[in-house]
């Protein structure tokens, strides 16, 4: 019985999967071309939610440095596409093709990753978190300090011709393809053995530790698997939208991720997926409209991010453990009372 | 659940998709800018107050004028995204606005994209550079709220001259700068221009945004005996703070330059007073106390009458003439009997008459050159030097434009005297807050004695 | 050389001085109940505009003063009310409720105030001239009321009963509970003694510099980057903290220039944590 309600529960998921994306195919056809634009952006976004919770919602491991990985892999591709920057170091590169810039952008991102969970992954409780919240400070300082190369506080341009696709609808499909080719990745990864460790660890260090399973070990794959994925996800908003600040190290974004993940769901994949394109597209699309509007009405003090910040809030306070979870409780509460109801 | 999500969004796309279907029976100004900031809301307000007196006098060829608006958030993400929603979306006959030379970069892009004509705003040469190398792709922009930045060198040159020949004896100059590419340009043409008027930089700062250790550069240029303090700033943001410690220090140095938080007219009160004397050089060549033109004069009433105040930088100078010299073009390209008088390539043709030797006296006196910059001089458009004179703006040259005289600090003045009385012995005076001083520090002595006591107890 | 060295000194000093109390706020908080408050560096910015626009109507300077101070506590104590105490056990979640609010009202005194520095107006002016160093009065005075500060927030916490409490509550607040101290009270208190420490470090460095919405970032990160350098939850170790980040970025302005000065603190915090993961005076938890 519990088998085939498994097989159903994954044949809905498929099912509306596929629905999904031939939605996401044919809406280019549908709305005009800035829509377009920004919701080819809000697919990029899914891969830096969907792959922060690879690391926070399976190993349970606190990351607030999802950014400085998200922009590594952006001046990483960035710089790929420009590599006269880096004459001034006395660095000579020739030009990558710009599908081997996204990878280098998360290879690159990886071994950073790879290096800070060494080093940090090692110690429980809050260490993690408070390293990795510094970290993107410290990033987002080399962009200043070398400006020749990173461009400062407002980065640079790749120039047109290095896009993703010369056309807009273009870049909309690759963003769809790489976005639908990361998640698959990281689905694959935590449906696997190695996944199972992962939630082992969430679920309680010391036991997962005591059955024999290497948790650093463990944690710092997720850690790497998390940071690759972030440095694609980088990389390619930069190829996509042909210019590269360091706004992809900055807090905001943080707090747009985690915004994104809580709503969706913690550890559930398809629930940040969700989260992402809800978030994402509010903040550059909707909101904006819905205050524009109001704003004729009365003039508020309130913006799109304040509006976000106070859900955020709200949300974080009501339901720290994310709303996904928050709701399975809920409604497996009123199951039960539905089914002492009925016995009665 | 995801479906329906998914079905409301399509649903909302298209019915949004409809209204770019129709006719055009109006003309669309989209205002661009980073909207939390004043820069932003000036542009906004002044386009809006001009679309309002178009629509007064009979709109634009007749068609009714609308004001759409877009946050570019200083974040060239958001920036390129909302001026391709203006341009393709709320389908803008023509942008304005921008500031900041990195988003400006990033929008060029998609202003090349979308063909539409962009009356713009931000200093770097980089820009014109652009149009100058591919005309055909840039063609739709042109630079009208301030003066290529190369020309700011050449601004702070002539302030130089003029303190000089007012009372002051510079020959060597500290500059403190934002760590910045646009301050890198004036720099590169001011070494050659401070050379040939034997003046030394003795030091040349670079600060980062949101600086504020100013005292201890103030120390330092004291120690390498500066006459002038050079700030060149806009994006550190804290020429407020270094204008305060300036007068709180009082040293026997001038502090004159490129200081763009010196130009809010609440910059004295924001300072407490303290930045009394400081010269600065007003970006975009026009101030409140001081309208270059009687069209800025009655501009400058009106905008006060409408918003309750007087604009809050000088973005909306540029706004305003933009949204009125569109007006023009088009209706020149009209009177010439071009089919499509808003078709941009048309409208650039037109635009481009506004050449130095046939400029159109707005706000400002407006021209362009061949590389769509906005021609610089005392006849055009340029950074007026101005001071600060208790709690008011006045410019101070050139004599053309100038509504008052340049006052040496009394602290400098008596520079000069003890010069000329061979160094008399400095001697520190007790202030009244000198007594509260060793107050709080006998006090806070006696307090850890007291502790260190107990505890040894 | 000596000048130099003078120099070095008294800048360091004076700039350490404000961290300091701000660093000892968020240590605190920290130390008794447990919880990042990102939203500390909020607290230094509001006490500042709220003193201002008291100022603005017309109330006398010392008053605004006090009542700017005053009202950060009362700030300080709603935040914790409202949204800390419902998730306290859930530490990230708190990191990441007080990060919103820090950046809400970041966006929120934007719009109001813009994005200019605002000064509150000095308490006193002048300069003082210490061995061919020149400094002004309100930097000194602000260095004294911070030490000023900081002892009798040590006396106060090591000698009165309430003090006491919340040093009991801090080391463990199990057996806190079992001796009958009102544990949910205490929380507040500190709060409120965490959050005027904050504002009032945000209205000595109005005076000094001035506000920006931007400053309850910066104020965050160096309040952050000490605590953590001194050791989570040690006030000592935090206030020690706070004068080698002085230090650090005073010398790394004289030596290298302005542009390395928050890189250079950055990579310090950083690379003393790889060595001693719990920072300077941390206790293993």
């Amino acid at each position: 019985m519990r088998c085939v309600r498994v097989e159903a529960k994954i044949n809905a998921k498929t099912i509306l999967s596929v629905i999904a994306l031939i939605l996401a195919v044919v809406t280019p056809h549908l709305i005009p071309e800035a829509f377009v634009y920004i919701l080819g952006l809000s697919f990029l976004f899914i891969i830096l939610v969907v792959s922060w919770d690879v690391m926070v919602g399976y190993t349970g491991q606190v990351n607030l440095g999802h950014t400085v990985f998200v922009g590594v892999g952006a001046y990483t591709a960035a710089l790929l596409q420009a590599p006269e920057r880096l004459q001034s170091i006395g660095v000579a590169i020739p030009k990558a093709p710009i599908f081997v810039s996204i990878i280098f952008g998360g290879i690159i991102a990886a071994l950073i990753g790879l290096l800070i969970g060494i080093i940090t992954l090692r110690l429980k409780g809050y260490y993690f978190a408070l390293v990795t919240a510094i970290l993107p400070l410290v990033f987002m300082q080399t962009v200043f300090v070398w400006r020749n190369v990173f461009g400062g506080e407002e980065g640079f341009s790749i120039g047109l011709e290095n896009s993703l696709s010369s056309s807009i609808v273009g870049k909309y499909y690759i963003a769809l393809i790489i976005m639908v080719v990361c998640v698959v990745l990281m689905l694959l990864i935590v449906n696997s053995r190695i996944g199972l460790k992962f939630k082992a660890i969430r679920e309680d260090e010391e036991l997962a530790e005591s059955i024999g399973i290497d948790t650093t070990k463990y944690k710092v794959i997720a850690f790497v698997v998390s940071s690759f994925f972030a440095g694609v996800g980088g990389a390619t908003i930069v190829l996509y939208r042909i210019t590269v600040s360091p706004d992809l190290y900055d807090i905001p974004l943080m707090l747009l991720i985690i915004l994104s993940a809580v709503i969706g769901g913690l550890g559930t994949i398809y629930g940040p997926v969700f989260g992402a394109l809800i978030i994402y597209l509010a903040k550059n699309w909707w909101l904006k409209e819905i205050l524009s509007n109001l704003f004729k009405i009365a003039p508020i003090p309130v913006n799109d991010d304040i509006i976000l910040y106070l859900i955020l809030i709200v949300v974080g306070v009501l339901m720290p453990q994310g709303i996904y979870v928050e709701l399975k409780k809920r409604c497996h509460e009123v199951r039960l009372k539905f089914e002492k109801f009925s016995k009665i | 659940m995801r479906k329906l999500w998914l079905a409301m969004i399509v649903i909302l796309m298209l019915s949004l998709s409809i209204q770019t279907a129709m006719a055009k029976d109006k003309v669309v100004i989209g205002v661009i800018g980073p909207m939390s900031l004043p820069e932003g809301q000036a542009e906004k307000n002044a386009a809006m107050l001009s679309a309002e007196e178009i629509n007064k006098e009979g709109g634009i060829l007749g068609l009714p004028v609308e004001v759409v608006v877009g946050d570019t958030k200083l974040n060239p993400d958001s920036a390129t995204a909302e001026f391709r929603r203006l341009a393709t979306v709320e389908n803008a006959d023509v942008i304005t606005g921008g500031f900041s030379s990195g988003v400006m970069a990033a929008m060029m892009e998609t202003m090349a994209e979308t063909k539409t004509v962009f009356l713009s705003d931000a200093s770097s040469p980089a820009h014109p550079a652009k149009v100058a190398e591919d005309y055909e792709k840039y063609k739709y922009w042109f630079r009208i709220s301030q003066n290529n930045g190369t020309t700011f060198a050449w601004d702070l040159a002539d302030m130089i001259d003029f303190l000089n020949a007012n009372g002051l004896k510079i020959k060597k100059v500290y500059v403190i700068r934002d760590e910045h590419i646009w301050t890198d340009a004036v720099m590169k043409d001011l070494k050659p221009l401070l050379e040939e008027r034997g003046i030394e930089i003795v030091k040349d700062v670079q600060v980062p945004k949101g600086y504020t250790e100013y005292e201890q550069l103030i120390d330092e240029a004291e120690s390498l005996n500066a006459d002038l303090i050079m700030p060149i700033l806009a994006i550190a943001g804290t020429g407020d703070v270094l204008a305060k410690q300036w007068g709180t220090l009082k040293p026997k140095i001038m502090l004159a330059g490129h200081d763009l938080a010196a130009i809010d007219a609440e910059f004295f009160d924001k300072t407490d007073g303290l930045a009394n004397y400081e010269v600065f050089i007003a970006d975009g060549g026009a101030l409140v106390t001081a309208p270059p033109t009687e069209m800025c004069k009655k501009f400058i009433e009106a905008y006060k009458q409408k918003y309750g105040h007087y604009p809050e930088s000088h973005q909306a100078y540029g706004a305003y003439d933009a949204v009125y010299i569109y007006k023009k073009a088009v209706e020149e390209a009209s009177k010439a009997g071009e089919q499509n008088p808003f078709d941009p390539d048309v409208v650039v043709k037109y635009l481009e008459k506004y050449n130095p030797e046939n400029p159109i006296k707005l706000t400002r006196t407006i021209a362009f050159h061949k590389n769509h910059a906005l021609a610089w001089g005392d006849n055009y458009v340029r950074n007026w030097v101005s001071q600060w004179q208790d709690g008011k703006q006045y410019i101070i040259s050139p004599k053309t434009v100038a509504n008052g005289e340049f006052k040496i600090p009394p602290w400098l003045a008596q520079k000069e005297q003890e010069e000329k009385e061979q160094k008399t012995p400095e001697t520190t005076k007790a202030t009244p807050g000198f007594g509260i001083l060793t107050a709080v520090a006998g006090l806070s002595v006696a307090l850890s004695l007291a502790v260190l006591r107990r505890k040894t107890k | 050389m000596i000048e130099l060295a003078l120099k070095i000194l008294i800048f360091g000093a004076v700039v350490s001085g404000i961290w300091a109390l701000v660093a000892s706020g968020f240590s605190l908080i920290f130390g008794v109940a447990r919880i990042l408050n990102f939203a500390h560096g909020t607290l230094f910015v509001l006490s500042a505009y709220f003193g201002i626009v008291l100022v603005k109507y017309g109330v006398n300077d010392y008053i605004a003063f006090v009542l700017g101070i005053l009202f950060v506590g009362v700030v300080g104590v709603i935040i914790f009310r409202l949204t800390i105490s419902p998730i306290k056990t859930h530490e990230v979640m708190v990191v990441i409720v007080t990060l919103a609010i820090a950046l809400l009202v970041e966006q929120f005194l934007l719009l109001i105030f813009g994005e200019h520095g605002i000064s509150f107006p000095s308490l006193i002016s002048g300069v003082q001239n210490i061995g061919g160093v020149r400094i002004t009065n309100i930097r000194i005075l602000s260095f004294f009321v911070a030490i000023a500060t900081l002892i009798l927030l040590e006396v106060f916490i090591t000698k009165t009963k309430t003090g006491k409490m919340i040093n009991a509550t801090s080391q463990d607040m199990e057996a806190a509970m079992l001796m009958g101290i009102d544990v949910d009270r205490i929380y507040l208190i500190t709060m409120f003694i965490s959050s005027i420490l904050a504002g009032l470090g945000g209205l000595l460095y109005s005076q000094i510099f001035a506000t920006t919405p931007i400053v309850s970032v910066k104020a965050l990160i160096y309040a952050f980057a000490i605590v953590i350098l001194g050791g989570l939850g040690s006030l000592r170790g935090s206030i020690i903290a706070s004068f080698i980040v002085g230090y650090v970025i005073v010398v790394t302005i004289t030596f290298l220039g302005a542009r390395w000065s928050e890189f250079v603190m950055l990579l310090t915090i950083i690379s003393i944590l790889v060595v001693k993961p719990t920072g300077l005076f941390g206790v293993e938890e």
